[in-house]
C-alpha cells in the first residue's frame, strides 16, 4: 500500500510509492551536452561580466582581473533591478509592485570542472564566507524583506551556465514557501513551546534511520515526507534562526557537512543535476524563538507532473529511509 | 522595470520580467513524441490489456471491455492510491503518516489513437465532458473522500501514453494547493461577503487585455500573477462551486470553451506539451459561498529551477498580456 507522510512544518502530504523498490540507477538523469561557448565566468574573460561586487583574490591583484578564488557579480539578466522603489498599488482585486531586488552571482572558483564535491575546504569556506558577507551587506537595506541563496547545478536544474556559480535574489517580499515554513513552525511553537525543527532533529538523531552525515554542529538527513527521491536537509544542531548570523568555527563544519552530503549525492546518483536552496529568517524580523535555518537540497531526477503543481501534493517513489541507506552506503544493494 | 504581481487567491508573489521577453517562437520544442501506437493498452480492440472499465459510453448492445466504446474509464494500472483498506492513520513521534486511499482512474477520450481534444469533433470533447461529471458523482457517494480532481498531462515528456488520456483522482485529504485557495477565498469572502473568484471573472471581463475567449457562461484568460508563461484558466461567468453539478447546458459551452482554448495553445504553441487541471469544491457544502470551480492550463516551455521550488516564488519571462494577446489573435479552424 502506497503511503501518505505529511510534512509536520508545512502540512503538505507527500504520496510515497515505495512498493516498487526502485534503486538509484532507475531515475534517470538527463546529461546536457558540455557548453563550449566562450565562458564568461573563466579567469581572463572578467569582461564578459558586469563589474564585480567583492571577490576573494590574490594580494597585488585588481578588481575584474584573473587572480580571484572567489568572485561575485550582478546578473546580466536580473530578475529583479536594484534601482528604484517599489511604488506598491492595487488594480482592483490585484496588487502589484515595482520589481526592486539584488539579483547576484557567486563565481565559486575560477576553475571551470570544479564543484562543491571537490573543492579544497578552503575553497568551500570562502564560498560560503562570500554567501554571509553578501547576505549581511544586503540585509542593511530597508527595501528588502528577503534574501535567497540558491544553487541550480546542472541544465536540467535550470543552470544556464557550467562553470560551478550559485545566486543571491533580494526580494521585498516573503516568498511563499518560506511564509509557510513561517507560518507552520510558529503554529507549533504557539502549541508546544519548542521550535519544530529542533524537535524533528531530535527525533531524527535518536530515530536514526534518515541520517545521511553529521558533525559537531550540523546534520544532514532525508526528511520524513521527503518530496522528491533523494531530498536531503542539512541544518545546525543547536537552534539558530538566521543563517547570517553563523561564526567562522561554524562556517568550518558546514563546509564539511555540504561537501560530505554532495559527495555522496553524486555517487549515488551518477552526477545528476540539482538545486540546493538556503532558507533562513525575514531580514530585520529574527523569529528567533520559532524559526530555524536550513538547506534543502534536491536532486532533479524525476519530472514534476500536473498532480504535483495542480495540487501541492507530490509522489516520490523513493522512501527517506531506503535513500539514506544508498547514501550512507555505497555497497547498499537494496 | 520587472513587475512583482501577486495572486489574489494563493497570496503568492510573481515576478514578471518582460525584460527577459519571449515570443511564443523562442519556445523550442524539445523532444518528439514517440509513436507507442503498435502497444497502445488505451486502443479500441485493446480493452484485454487494461483493468477492467468503471465507465464507459458505448453503442448499445455492445459489451464492457470490448470494442464499441467513444470514452471509457478504468483504473490506473499503477495507482498512486487505492480505494480498498483502511485510512491506517498513525503518528511516529512528531511525525503523521496514513495509507493512501483513493481513487486513481484513467479516463482514455478517445478509441482512437491520434485524436486530441484540439482536434476532436465538439461532440466528443462534450461526452468526455459528460464522463467525468458522471465518474465524479458516483465517486463522490463515498464519503472517506474528501476532494478529487481531474489532471490531464500531455505530450512528450510528461506522460508515459500518447493516446489521449485524463486522470481522475480523489484523496482522503484536501490537497495543499486547493486548502490554499480555499483560504484565500474565505478570506476574501468573509471580508467583502463575495466570491473572489466571481469578482476576478467580472473584473478580467472590464479590463480585457488578459482575456483569451469567451462564450455565454466561460471566460478564458491568462491570470494577473502568472507563474508560466501562456499560462491560462477556464471559468463559468456564473458562481459554480461544483463542476460535478455542472448542468447540462454548460456542458455544451464548457466543451466549447475547453476545445477553443486547446486549438489556440496549439496554433501558438504547436506541439508543445501542457498540463491542465480541474478544481472543484471538496466534497462537502461548508464551501460553497466561496469556491469557484476552474480548469488551470499550463504550458511546459520552461525549466523550474531550484529557486521556484525552494522559494515558491516564480519568475515569468512573458507577461500575461501579450500572452493573452498572442492567444486571442491567432487565426483558428
Amino acid at each position: 500500500m502506497p503511503q501518505l507522510r505529511k510534512d509536520p512544518v508545512t502540512k503538505r502530504w507527500v504520496i510515497l510509492l515505495h512498493e516498487q523498490k526502485k534503486l538509484p540507477a532507475d531515475f534517470k538523469i538527463e546529461h546536457a551536452p558540455k557548453q563550449t561557448n566562450k565562458c564568461p565566468f573563466c579567469p581572463g574573460n572578467e569582461n564578459m561580466t558586469p563589474v564585480e561586487l567583492m571577490s576573494y583574490r590574490s594580494e597585488n591583484t585588481l578588481p575584474n582581473e584573473p587572480g580571484w578564488q572567489v568572485r561575485v557579480i550582478p546578473n546580466r539578466f536580473p530578475a529583479l533591478q536594484i534601482e528604484g522603489d517599489l511604488d506598491r498599488m492595487g488594480l482592483g482585486v490585484y496588487d502589484m509592485m515595482n520589481g526592486v531586488g539584488a539579483h547576484e552571482v557567486i563565481i565559486e572558483s575560477p576553475n571551470h570542472e570544479d564543484g562543491f564535491h571537490n573543492y579544497s575546504s578552503e575553497q568551500i569556506s570562502r564560498v560560503l564566507h562570500t554567501y554571509v558577507e553578501r547576505y549581511r551587506d544586503l540585509s542593511r537595506d530597508r527595501r528588502f524583506r528577503y534574501i535567497l541563496v540558491f544553487k541550480n547545478n546542472g541544465s536540467a536544474a535550470g543552470a544556464s551556465l557550467d562553470h560551478p556559480h550559485s545566486q543571491l535574489i533580494a526580494t521585498p517580499i516573503i516568498p511563499k514557501r518560506v511564509m509557510e515554513e513561517l507560518e507552520g513552525a510558529k503554529t507549533y511553537y504557539y502549541y508546544k513551546e519548542r521550535c519544530v525543527f529542533c524537535d524533528i532533529i531530535r527525533q531524527e538523531l535518536s530515530q536514526g534511520e534518515r541520517i545521511i552525515h553529521e558533525n559537531e554542529s550540523f546534520v544532514a538527513f532525508e526528511p520524513f515526507a521527503s518530496r522528491f527521491p533523494f531530498e536531503t536537509w542539512i541544518a545546525p544542531k543547536d537552534h539558530k534562526d538566521c543563517f547570517g548570523d553563523i561564526d567562522k568555527g561554524e562556517i568550518d563544519g558546514l563546509a564539511d557537512i555540504m561537501q560530505a552530503t554532495i559527495k555522496k549525492l553524486i555517487k549515488t546518483l551518477d552526477n545528476p543535476p540539482f538545486n540546493f536552496i538556503i532558507h533562513t529568517s525575514p531580514c530585520g524580523e529574527h523569529c528567533t524563538d520559532y524559526f530555524h535555518w536550513h538547506i534543502e537540497i534536491m536532486p532533479r531526477v524525476t519530472k514534476i507532473a500536473g498532480f504535483e503543481w495542480g495540487s501541492g501534493f507530490y509522489l516520490n517513489h523513493m522512501s527517506p529511509e531506503r535513500a539514506a541507506r544508498f547514501l550512507i552506503n555505497p555497497n547498499y544493494k537494496g | 522595470m520587472p513587475q512583482l504581481r501577486k495572486d489574489p487567491i494563493l497570496k503568492q508573489w510573481v515576478i514578471i520580467s518582460p525584460e527577459r521577453g519571449k515570443r511564443p517562437s523562442d519556445y523550442k520544442k524539445t523532444i518528439e513524441e514517440p509513436d507507442d501506437s503498435a502497444e497502445c493498452p488505451f486502443c479500441e480492440g485493446k480493452e484485454h490489456l487494461t483493468p477492467n472499465e468503471t465507465l464507459s459510453f458505448r453503442t448499445a448492445g455492445t459489451d464492457a471491455n470490448k470494442k464499441g466504446w467513444w470514452v471509457r474509464i478504468i483504473p490506473d494500472s499503477e495507482p498512486i492510491l487505492r480505494p480498498e483498506g483502511e485510512p491506517g492513520r498513525e503518528g511516529f513521534g512528531m511525525f503523521d503518516a496514513m495509507n493512501s486511499i483513493g481513487v486513481h482512474e484513467v479516463v482514455i477520450e478517445s478509441p482512437n489513437h491520434n485524436s486530441r481534444i484540439h482536434n476532436a469533433t465538439n461532440d466528443q470533447v462534450r461526452e468526455i465532458i459528460w464522463a467525468y461529471k458522471q465518474r465524479l458523482l458516483e465517486i463522490k457517494k463515498n464519503p472517506s473522500y474528501k476532494h478529487f480532481m481531474v489532471v490531464k498531462n500531455s505530450g512528450a515528456g510528461l506522460s508515459n501514453f500518447t493516446h489521449s488520456h485524463s486522470h481522475i483522482i480523489a484523496t482522503p485529504i484536501i490537497p495543499k494547493r486547493v486548502e490554499e485557495e480555499i483560504e484565500g477565498a474565505r478570506e476574501y469572502y468573509h471580508y467583502h461577503d463575495r466570491c473572489l473568484f466571481c469578482d476576478i471573472v467580472k473584473q478580467e471581463q472590464k479590463d480585457q487585455m488578459r482575456l483569451v475567449y469567451e462564450n455565454d457562461q466561460f471566460i478564458v484568460f491568462c491570470p494577473f500573477a502568472s507563474r508560466f508563461p501562456f499560462e491560462m484558466q477556464i471559468m463559468p461567468k456564473s458562481h459554480q462551486p461544483f463542476f460535478e453539478m455542472i448542468e447540462n447546458n454548460l456542458v455544451q459551452t464548457f466543451a466549447d470553451a475547453l476545445q477553443n482554448t486547446l486549438k489556440r495553445q496549439e496554433a501558438v504553441l504547436p506541439g508543445q506539451p501542457y498540463n491542465m487541471v480541474l478544481h472543484t469544491s471538496p466534497c462537502s457544502d461548508s464551501y460553497k459561498d466561496f469556491y469557484h470551480w476552474h480548469v488551470e492550463i499550463i504550458p511546459k516551455l520552461t525549466k523550474v529551477a531550484g529557486f521556484e521550488w525552494g522559494s515558491g516564488f516564480y519568475i515569468n519571462p512573458t507577461t500575461p498580456e501579450d500572452a493573452a494577446k498572442a492567444l486571442r489573435d491567432i487565426a483558428i479552424k
